[in-house]
């Protein structure tokens, strides 16, 4: 099968005015030319195949949204190839919008004062939407998530898991075989986003879309893709299943600890201090891994381990012959530490 | 097959769907509309009665009479309303860049300027067109104006053509934000203020205002030139005769402005 986005040593550079400082340097950057390159995504390579669900992760000005801007054909690369579809993006925009969608979670691109269904209609027209397809599209949605029952309600009056159930629907309504969702379930309770993952799931296995989410959310990530793609500063720094990934941290655990039974009571420093003796009573012990984090997670103290580095039981009887354990939990380690992990340390 | 090629019938249907929608959704808040709708009008009685006051002191300005002064008026106030109706998104141009929001207008398969205009029809321009229009017709009747197809043709060609040029100077003070990241508020506030020069004959202005007013922020031609045709027609000049096309080159090229400046600012955004 062919790639629908394939993206080859793709590069991104922007040239950004050196500021200088204070007035005199204000006045004198009205005159300078003196820029500076930032290269904003560095040697990018990702095939994607249709219907694919990815998992787009990277921590904040890591190259994500300049990435997602090349594909729609928003940007166009200073280096390197690509194509959607079959077509170089920034050489026809609109021709390549014709078959994209976009979710913002937070930004609706419905008209803000209109009914939905009236958004819809507009959108059929821009999208030159067949009589057929709209049809089977608006009973397909009825069907799904019983979206009539919101068609008549203009998007202003409309809580935000509304407009954003109703914006994915819009993204899909010309059936364009990409979608591009940047953090669609940010900002919404823990029913509705649940609700989203549920309608995006679907439509990606029922339409076959292929969709690459951009999330700081592992609970989307979790719930929904197979692949993911971190990148961090411009540079892409794992591309695989996150299934190979979970397998790769298999060997970390996480191990709570509490010394109180009421540690809910105790104030945060306490706590804090408790964890730091606890770190420190485990680097003097186990001084030859690197592996071993301690931090704090609501009440408990929460310490990392690599069992092929240490022993979760030799951990554990290390602390308590210093003090008392009064309750445990045992946890593998999830998504987020995992990621987490992984921009702290290019762990891969 | 979807057709490749969209044309002027493609935007003017999508433009009307968007404007008949949007005219529904404003009518139910009428309360919003008629306030809106009084309060543009007070503006213009506040203006009217200023001129009134003028006129009932000073007979003439430098040879202008009362009528013909309110006929420019009247003429400015129509030649308005088509950037107040239908270019009124570009006073929301600064938010949406500020906010990011900008960027959801560059993913649709239609022309970009046409989609973020056509987001807001601002129906308070209609009042005041009205007014123009009462305006217009009592000083075209006070001055004695023949009824002839040559007067009211040059008319209404000079009202469509004067309502260019604000049109393209709102365009140009919006894209300035592409630029810049501050202060483009203000500077569209002022070109905005020039509008209420117009309503006064340029010849008025000492020699290096009528310069500005001609070639740098054009607004002679939002009133004066064009009205020359019909209210002192031994005193057309060529610029008269320019206005339509003067007009077409400075809205194509603010056109050409605001599109670079959306495809720079598209580029720096992270």
């Amino acid at each position: 099968m062919e790639a629908i986005i394939k993206m080859a040593d793709i590069n991104k550079e922007f040239k950004v005015l050196k500021r200088r400082e204070g007035i005199r340097g204000s006045i004198r950057d009205l005159f300078s030319r003196d820029y500076q390159i930032l290269k904003a995504v560095n040697d990018v390579t990702i095939d994607i195949m249709p219907g694919e669900m990815v998992g787009y992760l990277g921590p904040n000005g890591a190259g994500k949204s300049t990435t997602i801007k090349m594909m729609t054909g928003v940007l166009e690369p200073t280096s390197g190839e690509i194509l959607v579809n079959g077509r170089v993006p920034y050489e026809n925009r609109t021709r390549n919008a014709q078959d994209i969608g976009v979710v913002f979670g937070q930004r609706s691109q419905l008209w803000w004062a209109l009914p939905v269904i009236e958004s819809f209609r507009i959108l059929k027209e821009i999208y030159q939407i067949s009589d057929r397809d709209f049809k089977d599209n608006l009973e397909y949605y009825d069907a799904l998530v019983g979206a009539s029952e919101l068609y008549h309600k203009p998007v202003r009056q409309m809580s935000l898991g509304q407009r954003t159930l109703c914006d994915i629907l819009a993204a899909f309504l010309h059936n364009p075989s990409i979608v591009f969702m940047d953090e669609p379930t940010i900002g919404l309770d823990v029913s509705m986003k649940s609700k989203i993952r549920e309608l995006v799931g679907r439509l990606n296995k029922e339409k076959g879309t292929t969709i690459i989410l951009t999330t700081h959310d592992m609970g989307d990530v979790d719930a929904l893709c197979k692949r993911i793609v971190i990148i961090d500063k411009g540079r892409m720094i794992y591309d695989n299943d996150i299934e190979h990934l979970r397998s790769y941290f298999g060997a970390y655990r996480t191990i709570q600890i509490q010394f109180d039974r009421h540690a809910e009571d105790l104030d945060n420093e306490v706590l804090q201090q408790q964890a730091l003796e606890v770190e420190a009573w485990l680097r003097s012990e186990f001084a030859g891994s690197e592996s071993i984090a301690v931090s704090m997670e609501e009440n408990w103290i929460q310490i990392l381990i690599n069992e092929e580095e240490v022993h979760m039981m030799d951990v554990v009887n290390c602390i308590q012959k210093q003090r008392q354990i009064a309750d445990m939990n045992l946890q593998e380690i999830s998504t987020e530490r995992v990621i987490r992990k992984i921009y702290e340390g290019g762990i891969v | 097959m979807k057709k490749e090629k969209r044309g002027f019938a493609y935007y003017a249907h999508i433009y009307k769907m968007i404007l008949l929608q949007d005219l529904k959704s404003k009518m139910s808040y009428r309360a919003d509309f008629i306030i809106s709708t009084i309060g543009i009008l007070f503006t213009d009685v506040a203006g009217f009665i200023s001129f009134w006051i003028l006129f009932q002191n000073f007979p003439e300005i430098k040879g202008w009479h009362y009528y013909e002064v309110l006929f420019l008026y009247g003429f400015s106030l129509m030649a308005m309303t088509p950037v107040q109706c239908f270019f009124d998104n570009n006073w929301n141009l600064m938010e949406a860049l500020y906010t990011g929001n900008f960027m959801k207008y560059c993913f649709r398969p239609i022309n970009l300027f046409f989609y973020f205009i056509s987001e807001v029809f601002d129906i308070k321009g209609v009042g005041q067109f009205i007014f123009g229009v009462i305006t217009v017709v009592y000083s075209w009747n006070k001055l004695g104006i023949l009824l002839s197809f040559r007067n009211i043709a040059g008319f209404f060609v000079g009202v469509i053509s004067a309502s260019l040029f604000m049109i393209a100077i709102m365009n140009f003070a919006a894209s300035a934000s592409f630029w810049m990241s501050g202060g483009t508020s203000q500077l569209m506030i002022l070109m905005f203020k020039f509008k209420d020069y117009a309503r006064y004959p340029i010849k008025i202005f000492n020699r290096a205002f009528q310069i500005i007013f001609t070639f740098v922020i054009p607004i002679g031609f939002m009133a004066y030139y064009p009205s020359l045709y019909v209210i002192r027609p031994e005193e057309v000049t060529v610029l008269t005769y320019l206005t339509p096309f003067y007009g077409i080159v400075l809205v194509y090229l603010s056109y050409l402005v605001w599109m670079k400046g959306a495809r720079q600012y598209s580029g720096t955004d992270s």
